[in-house]
Parts: structure tokens; sequence; C-alpha cells
């Protein structure tokens, strides 16, 4: 076997980035519907943390108007939650050194950063699926909604793209360290604020739809999305910098 | 001292290799010249530099000063170009647990070759005798069986260096021995660099000998023109010597 005739032509055979950010993506994708270990420890903590909000909203009544909280409420759920499966996204590649596997390959880093990022972003898609309407429901039904409210459906996405992307880059960072939970949380939270911010604000307006607010919602808006291609082009940048320390 | 210069073309020719990690300097000035198809056993303390140096190798570390040439290329100008024909077997799996022995292979050739190649990927499951198991997650094997996978996936892009690190640590002597035979049967056309603390066995199965100490290379031969005995004590004698 692996006579050199064959060898030649295998070796000939490169990979092109698009192919092999496809078989990191769907090796993700596999691990993670064959183990649901992500899936479930951030569904589970959000469902958590929303009784945890409904047991606190319980004790204020209607003395809170929880559409105008409503922006902070939500964007705390998503972020929390985001940084648990952030701290798990990389258990798989540290378990056996797999990490060093796929880096032994003629891998550019970015390709390892965007295909890592990719799956963050669907994870976190998904229990925002099943966590946004869990919200609406128990907070929001008997609630009188802005007709604006669906437009909070864009700061959702782009303050979404913003975790996933800094987050892996963060998390990345943090893989090899002791406290990575910690340091995680530590690093993620301040380096994530502007997005946050702005996305709090987005949100809010697009809930309360108070008129003449809404150069508000798109600078807002504008700000958030100007942060993610910022801070993803770093990190797309940094990437190689981070995995090879 | 250099092994083996002069031997037809090189798999190595480092040149005055420094890493420093902060105030402290893993390796301090190595040269090393291993021809192509040597078996380079590398021993030395805990602390000497031998995993440092693996890493350089593999391409997964930049030096901090020196040169490095790998199957004639210059490996810190282009080392992509040489990723596809380095391999590696570490003590780690760098296998994913929930995936099949196939899943893996398939991820780690698609990684090299864009489309799986699965007639390579058949050849290894029955050359490491776990085509039966092709499709069990890789969490339910033995830690021998994991190796043995674990040759499979370093030998997917069918590499020219293949390097060893501490491939026999948590393996029975039985999953060892299987593990020597084969090595033997792929050892034709490739370069070995292995990694061990294993004297006897290290010395065993190589061509070229390199004892570490403190980041500095004690002795670096072939092994053809070195007694056994003096070997071992020398060996003894630079673990002795400790760590910087």
């Amino acid at each position: 076997m692996a006579d050199s005739r064959n060898r030649g032509q295998r070796r000939s055979r490169r990979a092109s980035s698009f192919q092999q950010y496809k078989a990191l993506l769907l090796k993700d994708l596999r691990q993670e519907i064959r183990t649901r270990e992500m899936l479930t420890s951030m569904v589970v903590y959000a469902l958590l943390v929303l009784t945890i909000y409904g047991a606190a909203l319980a004790q204020v009544g209607d003395s809170v108007d929880v559409v105008a909280l409503a922006g902070g409420l939500l964007w705390a759920l998503i972020i929390f939650t985001s940084l648990l499966g952030l701290n798990r996204s990389f258990s798989h590649e540290t378990e056996s050194g797999c990490l060093e596997g796929i880096l032994l390959a003629p891998v550019d880093r970015a390709v390892v950063f965007l295909a890592k990022a990719t799956s963050n972003l669907i994870f976190l898609a998904v229990v925002e699926l099943i966590t946004v309407p869990l919200f609406f429901l128990f907070f929001l039904s008997g609630a009188e909604l802005a007709t604006t409210t669906p437009m909070m459906l864009l700061p959702l996405a782009v303050g979404t793209v913003g975790v996933a992307g800094v987050g892996t880059l963060l998390s990345t960072m943090t893989i090899d360290t002791r406290g990575r939970d910690v340091l995680l949380a530590i690093l993620f939270i301040p380096v994530v604020f502007p997005l946050l911010y702005a996305c709090v604000s987005a949100t809010s307006v697009a809930f309360l739809g108070i008129e003449g607010t809404f150069g508000t919602f798109w600078t807002s808006l504008a700000l958030a999305g100007a942060y993610d291609v910022i801070m993803i082009a770093a990190a797309w940048g940094l990437y190689e910098f981070v995995v090879d320390a | 001292m250099a092994a083996g210069t002069g031997q037809g073309s090189l798999a190595v020719d480092a040149r005055g290799l420094v890493k420093q990690f902060g105030p402290r300097r893993a390796l301090d000035g190595v040269d090393l010249s291993i021809p192509s198809g040597a078996f380079l056993s590398i021993f030395g303390p805990n602390g000497a530099g031998k995993t440092t140096l693996l890493r350089i190798l593999a391409l997964l570390s930049r030096p901090t000063r020196g040169s490095l040439s790998l199957l004639g290329t210059d490996a810190l100008d282009e080392p992509d170009a040489l990723r596809s024909r380095i391999g590696l077997i570490s003590h780690r799996s760098m296998l994913y647990g929930d995936l099949s022995a196939q899943e893996n292979l398939e991820f780690f050739s698609a990684l090299y070759h864009g489309e799986p190649d699965r007639v390579r990927i058949r050849e290894l499951l029955e050359l490491v005798e776990l085509d039966h198991r092709r499709n069990d997650p890789v969490r339910t094997y033995s830690r021998g069986m994991q190796q043995r996978l674990s040759i499979a996936r370093a030998l997917v892009n069918d590499p020219e260096l293949v390097l060893l690190d501490e491939p026999y640590s948590g393996l029975d002597p039985h999953a060892a021995e299987l593990f020597d035979e084969l090595i033997g049967r792929v050892r034709e056309g490739r370069t070995f660099i292995m990694v061990s603390h294993d004297l006897e066995k290290g010395f065993d199965l190589c061509s070229h000998v390199l004892i570490l100490a403190r980041g500095q290379v004690v002795v670096c031969a072939e092994k053809a023109g070195i007694d056994r005995a003096a070997f071992r004590e020398l060996y003894l004698a630079t673990v002795g010597m400790g760590v910087a």
C-alpha cells in the first residue's frame, strides 16, 4: 500500500478553502446532532433564566412596564446563554487534541475560525428560535405590543452574528487557560459591550414603537453592524496568531 | 553534532533553533540534520525541549530564531506547502470520540484532499485492522485501538515525514507490540522522528539517536556507531542533569 505512484496523484489533490470550510462545519453539526451537548445545555439554561425572570417580575406585578425592560432582559438572556455555549464549543476540539489534528493540515487558520463561528452562529440561532418565542409567550403575551415589534429581528440577527464571531475568537484564546469559563466571561462581556448596548437600544425602540425614536433604531443598528464588520475582520486576521501561539 | 549529513537528501535540516517562552528558553540553538528514510529517536529528561522540538517540526509552532528546512523546503517560509507531507501521531489520539472511525478519517481526508479519499481510507482501516469497527464511535474503542486508528489518521495524507510524540503512553505491552508492527509496515519511504521515554524501544526502532537536555543537543548520531550500554549510561547521566 501507499505506493509511490498513488502518492503523487494523491498529493496533487489539494482541498480548496471552501471544501475545508464545509468539512469543518459539517463535522461540528454532525457532532452536535449526535450529542446535543451544546444545544441542550444552552436551552435548559435559557429556560432557567426565563423562570428566574418570571419569578422576579411576578414580585413587582404591574408596577413595572415589562415592554420597556424587554430589550435588556432579552439581551441578557442571549449573552449569558451564548457564553455557556461558547465555553463548550471547543470542548470536543481539546478533548483528544483534535484542534492540533486540524492545524496539522494545510488549512488556512481563518477558515477554521469561519467554520467554528458559523457553527456557533447556527447553534445560537437554534436556541434563539426556541427561547425568543418563549420570552414573548411568558412576558409579553399580555402586553400591548407596538406594530414595530417584528423589527427586533434585525438587531437580534446582527447581534447574534457579532456574538458568534467575537465569542469564537475569545473562546479560542481561552482554550488552554486555567479557569477558562470565568476568563471567557471576563473577556467576552467587556469586548462585546458596545454591540450589546447598540442591540439593547435598537430592540427597545422596536418594542416600544414610539414615534420619532426610529433614528435611534437605525443608528444603533448601524453601530452594531459596523461592530460586527470590524470585530469579525479583526478576528479573521488575528486567528492565525491566536491558534499558533 | 549532526547525524547523517552528506547521505543524500535531508528530511530535516535545522540550524540554530531557539524557542523562547517568556524568560524560559525551551530550545537553545538546536542543530539537526536527518537524512530521508531515517528513524530518529529523541530522548531526554522531562522539560528538555523534546515536545517543543517536535511541535516545531510538525509546523504547529514557530521557532523564535533559527532556520528549518523540511523535505527540502524552507519550513518557515512555506509551511502550507509542507503540511500535506507531514503526519503526527501523539499520545493524544486527535480523534473525535463521538464520530466513527470512518467519519474521523473522512473528515481529516477532506481537509487534505477536498473530497474524502475513500479508497485510501478503506486501505488504512484494513491496515490497522479496524475495518470491522469502522462505523462504531471512537469513544467505544480501547486505548490501543484508538492509537492504531490515530496511525491511520496520521497516514491519511500519505506523509513523507511522520512524527511520533510519546506514542506508547498508556498502551499495554500487547498494544505497544501491535503499534511497533504497524509502524514497521508503513516505514518504507518515510522518515520517522519519535520522542520517547522508553529507551529500549526507542533504541531498537531507530537508525539515529538524539539526546536533548536543557534545550540543547547532547548527542545526535547514527545508531550504528553507538554502543547500547554506553548510550544508556550517557542517557542516564543526561537525565540526571535535570532541566534548566
